[in-house]
């Protein structure tokens, strides 16, 4: 059975500038990719989300000024609201264009909480570190938030696995205290990475407690460590919670090749990421579950894993080469040349030495994390 | 960063004429270590969880005490002191160099809060920690005038805010600033620093990530 997909080329106007890594070109080179390869997605059109669905999630103050932003006013308090910096600088129609994006998201949760389908693949969104009343790294509004807000007013207990490399920082905050939400983001120490947060001591609070899990990893993880500590602490927290429906954020930044973080997975571990979570999502969500996009600056790594993660889900067969049609046109129009194969050449960068110490360390955390949360566990 | 900034209040008194058990049900009700005491509304010692686990233990020297003994007869004095106006600095280095846990900060004879060792800690968490979404950097400078003010200017140039920024001497000749920006791309950041000649010790140099 296929999983729907949600896209509309609206997507495409979230958009910072040519210099700016969170480019709308991965998802031209990603659509382009599946229709060279025969698999065109016939995608769902979302409706942009209103103005009150955004205001179930983000302040009154905080989306004024966004529309302010929006329609080029200028105010020297944008700063303060994180717009106009150089993560997220302004632009004319971000408010729509950052509503598109959440009623994409919005759209797909519906359709798995009104049983029009099981999963839903959402080829867009993923904005996790935009806060209440903060726009931050590249995120204007967090459309994971609004749209697991419209799952638990549904009555849905839900379960967010974020994968991206860097903390999702804004969808923890947002659901810091509720009980119906956990959360659960893998990612590279907050220590070495931005936003600096996502420690295991912060494991919520009030009815929230014990139910915000936060994986950090040692800069250099690989492929092993990565599939072994999340496996050791995700799977427990899932048995134990039991959601009603997963919501994941698949950011491909965690990649090798990713300019701007140093995890260093290959496409062989996102596949057996995919497989697992979907094996999570069978096993403990009912087979109910969201897919979202996210973070990915490498455009080389970040299109061949969304189109592994697209394949995947549509039980489609994986080509080892990529067609050469589409490998000429964007290594042309990018200047360099592309990865021919869909996976990553073997052994494709050299050997890490301190890798039994990261190994170690990675284990000894998500052991102190279980630690951490397992007491609230009743 | 001044002390009321930083203090708790309103403060919890006991009067030194409780008995221990009461003063130790009220720590242990509200979670906290130590108790201003006060007789007739001044203040006139301060007792601790310590305090109290000791007088009432056969390890004390004078042997163990009843739980009904007056907080009085178990509290530490005189009592050292701050005030709300004093900087946060002042009232670390008091408790630091008296080696006592817990500050009681009064306004003329009136308590108005107390200051803890883990509300310092809560001070240095402010000037050095994570309260907004943001990346850590860490600049060595020579310890002369104007080149704090350089880092600023590259910082400013590039239109990344700055959300704390701590400055501590290293040595004789250098001073090491650690500050949160507010940035994704710290890791680019720091790289354009050293190419222009800035000594960047975090984020730290990882080899073989192509930028």
């Amino acid at each position: 059975m296929s999983v729907p997909v949600v896209y509309t080329p609206h997507y495409l106007d979230y958009n910072f500038g040519p210099q700016h890594p969170f480019s709308p070109l991965r998802l031209v080179m990603l659509l382009e990719l599946l229709e060279h390869l025969g698999h065109p997605p016939r995608p769902t059109e979302p409706s942009p989300a209103t103005r009150e669905e955004v205001r179930t999630v983000h302040l009154e103050s905080f989306v004024r000024r966004v529309e302010a932003a929006s329609r080029g006013e200028v105010s020297p308090g944008f700063e303060h609201y994180g717009l106009g910096t150089a993560d997220t600088p302004i632009f004319p129609g971000m408010d729509e264009a950052a509503r598109w994006l959440v009623g994409g998201t919005l759209s797909a949760a519906r359709m798995v909480a009104q049983g029009q389908a099981r999963e839903v693949l959402q080829l867009g969104g993923g904005l996790h570190h935009a806060q209440r009343d903060l726009a931050a790294g590249f995120c204007v509004y967090n459309d994971l938030s609004v749209a697991i807000r419209y799952l638990t007013h549904q009555g849905l207990r839900v379960a967010y696995v974020d994968i991206d490399v860097h903390h999702g920082d804004g969808v923890q905050w947002i659901h810091y205290d509720e009980a119906e939400v956990l959360t659960f983001s893998i990612h590279e120490s907050g220590r070495y990475l931005y936003p600096g947060t996502g420690h295991i001591h912060e494991i919520g609070k009030a009815q929230g407690t014990g139910r915000k899990l936060n994986l950090p990893l040692e800069p250099f993880t690989e492929d092993g460590s990565y599939l072994e500590v999340l496996q050791m602490s995700l799977e427990p927290a899932l048995r134990w919670f039991r959601p009603d429906v997963m919501v994941i954020q698949c950011g491909a930044d965690a990649h090798y090749q990713d300019p701007l973080a140093e995890i260093l997975l290959s496409t062989r571990a996102y596949a057996k990421i995919f497989h697992l979570l979907r094996q999570y999502v069978a096993e403990f969500a009912q087979g109910r579950a969201i897919y979202t996009l996210g973070g990915g600056y490498s455009l080389d790594a970040t299109t061949r894993v969304w189109a592994l993660l697209y394949l995947l889900l549509q039980g489609l067969p994986l080509p080892e080469r990529l067609p050469e049609t589409w490998l000429r046109r964007w290594g042309l129009q990018l200047g360099r040349e592309l990865t021919p194969t869909l996976h990553d050449p073997p052994s494709p960068y050299p050997e890490i030495p301190r890798r039994a110490e990261i190994e170690q360390r990675n284990r000894q955390v998500a052991e102190r994390l279980l630690e951490a949360v397992r007491p609230y566990w009743k | 960063m001044l002390v009321k900034d930083v203090m708790n209040s309103p403060v919890l008194t006991v009067e030194a004429g409780a008995s221990l058990e009461e003063a130790y049900r009220i720590m242990l009700e509200h979670n906290i270590r130590h108790i201003p005491v006060t007789a007739e509304g001044r203040l006139v010692g301060m007792i601790t969880d310590r305090d109290i686990r000791l007088a009432t233990s056969p390890l004390s020297a004078k042997g163990a005490r009843s739980t009904q003994t007056p907080v009085g007869e178990a509290m530490s004095q005189p009592v050292i002191t701050g005030h709300p106006l004093d900087p946060v600095e002042e009232a670390a280095r008091t408790m630091r160099e008296r080696k006592i846990g817990a500050l009681p900060i009064l306004e003329g004879e009136r308590i108005v809060g107390i200051v803890t060792g883990i509300d310092l800690l809560d001070a240095l968490l402010r000037l050095t920690g994570v309260s907004k979404p943001s990346g850590r950097l860490e600049v060595t400078l020579p310890d002369k005038p104007g080149e704090l003010a350089q880092l600023c200017a590259e910082l400013a140039r590039r239109n990344i805010n700055i959300h704390s920024l701590l400055s501590y001497p290293l040595d004789a000749t250098q001073v090491n600033s650690v500050v949160r920006v507010s940035t994704l791309e710290v890791r680019k950041l720091a790289q354009e620093l050293r190419h222009q000649g800035f000594s960047v010790r975090w984020p730290p140099e990882m080899p073989g990530k192509g930028l």
